[in-house]
């Protein structure tokens, strides 16, 4: 049954880094594939901006929770790929932990359980 | 710390980065672009649609850099750049608000060092911040006969809010603080010498030095340059003659302090032996006074044998005697409050037992503990007041200098209204505009900041020279040091926000289109809110320019007047051509009665000198005067009579009339008949209309004497410029041993100038003893301009600033007026053409900028006469709301604004109706 939501939803504030640190756990990747992959995982509903994208991947790396080689793509051309590093997989349980606690939360307050129902 | 490596080490990469990035992007370009080829777009559209859903490519590009981290250093270095190509694109501008910034922060800089010097430094000791001075305070007036537990004194007191406050103690006292062993470590005593003759391998020199209880040096925690300090054991009666001297003194006397240890130095005729060298940077606990030997306290019972107010072991006991004076260093843990809470009670209970009547228990001295480490408040007393006012003035010009680039800046800014449209419709951030602005006012700030840093270099050797007026021995040592150019440096940075950011907003201001398009903005179109806001603002800052240089305008006529009075003076005598001088014969050993044929004879060898018409002598210059003894008239106590001890010929040198009588002459000596000659003023307060010749006035002393009015003089001023007229009795120094004669001042009348004379006196000195030094070497002219030299710096600095402020507020009204004219050009171009004559268009220009001028004087009027009474203590002779000089500033101020406006006005009314509506 399809449902009755915007096709497009924006992204809420500090999910970017979450989303893209999710991405790179299972392995390597470059700018583009992520973008392609958040945005099909997510049934297209999530559009990633390549203006806050690039920003959002040097400031991980930055931050040595990714860091970048030059690689070649799978059509053989040069391309940055990322990849997680231990910092930034511990980062990920963190953020992962208090991401599902919020969305708990929201959803609680947003679908409460009838009380008498129980 | 790893983030400004990781910034750091990606400074160095930057270009390596810049071109990965650029690949980076275009990767994703790439890949965009061939997944769209895939869902069937061609070649071109497929590129296309890639860019267009990459965006803006160079913001991408530049929030990622934005990342790295050295994005602000990078646009700081662009602003910069800009900001210096802006400079020197309108080098007028920036000569004329880089010239006016340095003169105001310079002038700031070299006050605050003034400030830095006097109120900031400690004392080059150990620990300066555990020592604590002890003063007292007691309620109303204290001594003159008031009654109060201390009935006599040496040293001063000074007068503070509700009464009067000293750091002088009975020496009881001392020995009470110093038993106070559980708050102190450490209590000490010292009182200052007076100038004394010193004499070292037969040069005689003249040096101040200061008393110091056995514990002054450990106290302050001094090591010594050479030797030893002073020890306990060194401060006790008939102890033994040793003294320390200053690094300063071992070298003038011996070329090196460790020459000077074991050497002797004949102090007052009285041989001390050199026991050590302070270090050269210490110059005692008082500012001030800058000591030049440290010799026992209990010496004082032998040096200060033959002074008039000579210690004796009496003055030890005598708990009525104040003298001493008294630090102490506290020991750790403890507060200076406690001390001051645990000894306050117990000196009061010491006090209480020194009264001896009920009037002096009401009013007992309360003991303070002040903090001790910038050592004794004497200089801060003296100059913080004209230190302040001084920094009010040069705060007001800066305040009018930055005012004035502020507006320099807004009229520019109209000029660069099309350029900041551009660059915001291009997509310029506002903030990152503003910032460029800021940038450049700060820019231009700083630069004024060390260029006026330059002139405070200059400006404190200048004020330095003002305020010392040829005292060699003045006592402020201001200089630019590191603090006080962090300061300068803090001060540009907040002038150059202060007046860059108003023109900054209103130039970024998101109204772009009528700029772009072109065309004239109307004045006051109310669709244009910007312009409005703009005039308005520029009026502001033209309205406080006026107020301030009203305010200065104001004081520099207080004082001009303050000065001219203080000139006009009647002194009654005739202070031209009159050369003065000290000798003390009886620090060289000279003893009565021998001392006083000693000072006749160089008198009469001072007369004979070819050049010379008179020569007199007395205790000290009529206007330094200010001697007080017991006196009676018929058994009546003389109050408020002045005493001046002199000798032959006084009348006839100082050119002061006699009215009655004759005047001292040399026949009157000691065993003659006791004479005076007094003032009109005493005549006619002591005895109205009655002749005074013949009449006997009592001095009192060990052996009282009657002496015989034989004259009267006209009224000479005594004690001082600013003085009233007091009665003053002249006697002759000679007629017996009350007062003791000490020091004497030589008056010499000469035909030229009297300088020149200089040279002679000395030689005649050396060859009636060597061993004389003659000192103060100065005439009557300039006795009386150093007496004034705090209302000369006033008039002549505050005129300076205030032509400098007037100077500034004219070229700031004449540049709004003529900004405005140039803004109205077609309207005015319509009136003319619809008949308006010139006179009009002048009259109506000329009456906006008297509008400017008259809200500026009536905001400065009230402010004026509120700041003026500010400086009411500084004036002589004039009220601080004279109405004379307020009139004249209002005038001044008018025909500035006149004058600037007229101009203006005239080049209004020579517009061409034609042209200007053409351009339209």
């Amino acid at each position: 049954m399809p449902r009755d939501t915007p096709s497009r939803v924006d992204l809420l504030q500090g999910t970017l880094d979450l989303l893209i640190l999710r991405t790179l756990l299972p392995g390597r990747s470059h700018g583009h594939a992520i973008a392609k992959h958040i945005q099909r995982t997510s049934e297209d509903l999530l559009q990633v901006e390549t203006g806050s994208l690039y920003p959002a991947l040097h400031r991980l790396e930055a931050k040595g929770w990714i860091a970048a080689t030059w690689e070649l793509s799978d059509k053989g051309k040069r391309a940055r790929f990322y990849r997680l590093t231990a910092r930034g997989r511990k980062q990920l349980a963190a953020e992962q932990s208090k991401w599902e606690v919020f969305s708990r939360a929201m959803g609680l307050i947003l679908n409460p359980v009838d009380q008498e129902g129980q | 710390m790893s983030s400004f490596f990781r910034k750091l080490r990606w400074l160095l990469q930057r270009s390596g980065k810049e071109a990965e990035l650029r690949q980076e992007l275009q990767f994703h370009l790439d890949e965009e672009a061939a997944e769209r080829r895939q869902d069937g777009l061609t070649g071109d559209a497929a590129r296309r649609a890639a860019s267009r859903e990459l965006g803006n490519r160079t913001l991408v590009e530049e929030n990622t850099r934005a990342v790295w981290g050295w994005v602000f250093l990078e646009q700081l270095i662009q602003d910069l750049r800009y900001a210096a190509r802006t400079m020197r694109r309108n080098a007028g501008f920036s000569v004329l608000a880089l010239l006016s910034l340095a003169l105001g922060i310079g002038a700031n800089t070299v006050i605050y060092s003034f400030m830095d010097s006097l109120f900031l430094r400690t004392l080059p000791v150990g620990q300066p911040e555990s020592l604590v001075v002890l003063n007292w305070h007691s309620q109303g007036r204290v001594g003159g006969g008031a009654n109060h537990v201390m009935h006599g004194m040496d040293g001063s007191t000074w007068k503070d809010d509700n009464g009067t406050s000293s750091g002088i103690f009975p020496f009881g006292a001392f020995e009470l603080f110093r038993e106070k062993t559980t708050l102190f470590s450490s209590v000490f005593a010292y009182y200052p010498t007076e100038k004394r003759t010193l004499l070292v391998k037969g040069q005689a020199e003249i040096a101040a030095g200061e008393y110091v209880s056995g514990d002054y040096f450990h106290g302050l925690e001094l090591t010594p340059a050479a030797g030893r300090l002073m020890v306990a054991d060194d401060d006790r009666a008939g102890g033994p003659l040793v003294t320390v001297i200053s690094s300063r003194l071992s070298e003038r006397l011996f070329q090196g302090a460790s020459n000077a240890v074991g050497q002797t130095i004949l102090i007052d005729n009285l041989l001390f032996t050199v026991v050590g060298v302070t270090p050269p940077e210490f110059f005692g606990v008082d500012p001030d006074a800058s000591p030049d030997f440290y010799v026992p306290l209990h010496s004082n019972l032998v040096l200060d044998g033959t002074e008039s107010f000579a210690k004796t072991p009496k003055s030890y006991l005598d708990g009525n005697y104040y003298w001493i004076q008294i630090m102490g260093r506290l020991r750790t843990g403890v507060s200076r409050a406690q001390a001051q809470a645990a000894l306050a009670p117990q000196f009061h209970q010491w006090v209480a037992a020194t009264a001896t009547n009920e009037r002096e228990l009401a009013s007992l001295p309360a003991l303070t503990a002040k903090a001790a480490a910038g050592g004794l408040d004497t200089l801060r007393r003296r100059y913080s007041r004209p230190l302040y006012v001084l920094w009010g003035m040069v705060g007001l010009i800066l305040a009018i200098a930055c005012a004035n680039i502020a507006n320099l800046l807004l009229s520019r800014s109209t000029a660069r209204q099309r350029e900041m449209a551009v660059r915001l419709s291009i997509g310029a951030g506002r903030v990152r505009l503003i910032r460029q602005l800021l940038t450049e006012s700060i820019l231009l700030a700083l630069a004024g900041g060390a260029v006026g840093a330059l002139l405070a270099v200059w400006g404190v050797r200048f004020l330095s020279a003002l305020l010392a007026n040829g005292q060699d021995n003045f006592a402020v040592r201001p200089d630019v040091n590191w603090h006080v150019l962090g300061i300068t440096c803090a001060v540009s940075v907040l002038c150059g926000s202060l007046f860059g950011l108003a023109p900054a907003i209103q130039s970024t201001r998101p109204d772009i289109t009528p700029s772009l398009r072109g065309g004239r903005v109307a004045e006051r179109s109310p669709r244009v809110g910007v312009s409005v806001w703009r005039v308005t603002l520029s009026q502001v800052l033209v309205i406080s320019q006026i107020v301030f240089s009203l305010l200065m305008l104001v004081a520099a006529g207080l004082f001009v007047r303050t000065l001219s009075n203080l000139q006009s003076v009647q002194v009654g005598f005739n202070r031209e051509n009159l050369l003065m001088f000290e000798v003390n014969a009886r620090q060289a050993g000279h003893r009565d009665p021998e001392i006083l044929t000693f000072y006749e004879e160089l008198r009469k060898r001072f007369a004979a000198i070819p050049g010379v018409r008179n020569a007199t002598l007395s205790h000290a210059s009529l206007l330094a005067a200010g001697r007080r003894l017991g006196l009676s008239v018929s058994g009546t106590p003389l109050t408020d009579t002045w005493i001046l001890n002199t000798g032959p010929d006084f009348f006839s040198t100082m050119q002061i009339p006699l009215l009655m009588g004759r005047q001292i002459d040399e026949a009157d000596q000691l065993g003659s008949l006791g004479i005076v000659v007094v003032n009109e003023r005493f005549a006619a307060t002591q005895f109205g209309g009655q002749n005074p010749l013949g009449r006997r006035i009592r001095l009192g002393g060990p052996h009282p004497r009657d002496m015989q009015i034989v004259g009267v003089a006209a009224n000479a001023q005594y004690g001082g410029l600013k003085q009233d007229i007091r009665p003053v009795i002249y006697i002759p120094y000679n007629q017996g041993d009350y007062p003791r004669v000490q020091k004497m001042v030589y008056a010499l009348r000469t035909a030229g100038d009297p300088l020149a004379q200089a040279s002679t006196v000395r030689e005649i000195v050396r060859q009636a003893d060597s061993r004389i030094p003659v000192m103060n070497v100065t005439t009557q002219a300039m006795e009386i301009d150093r007496s004034m030299n705090q209302e000369i710096i006033f008039a002549r600095l505050c005129t300076g600033f205030a032509i400098l402020a007037l100077v500034i507020a004219t070229v700031g009204l004449y540049g709004t007026m003529a900004y405005r004219v140039a803004r109205r050009t077609g309207e005015i171009g319509i009136r003319m053409a619809l008949g308006a004559q010139r006179g009009a268009v002048v009259r109506m220009i000329l009456r906006q900028a008297l509008v400017l001028a008259a809200i500026g004087l009536a905001i400065g009027l009230p402010a004026a006469l509120g700041a003026s009474k500010l400086v009411e203590s500084f004036l002589f002779g004039i009220k601080s709301n004279d109405p004379s000089v307020l009139l004249l500033a209002v005038a001044v101020l008018l025909c500035a604004a006149l004058i600037a406006g007229y101009l203006p006005a005239w080049r209004a009314s020579r517009i061409n109706p034609l042209t200007a509506i053409r351009d339209e």
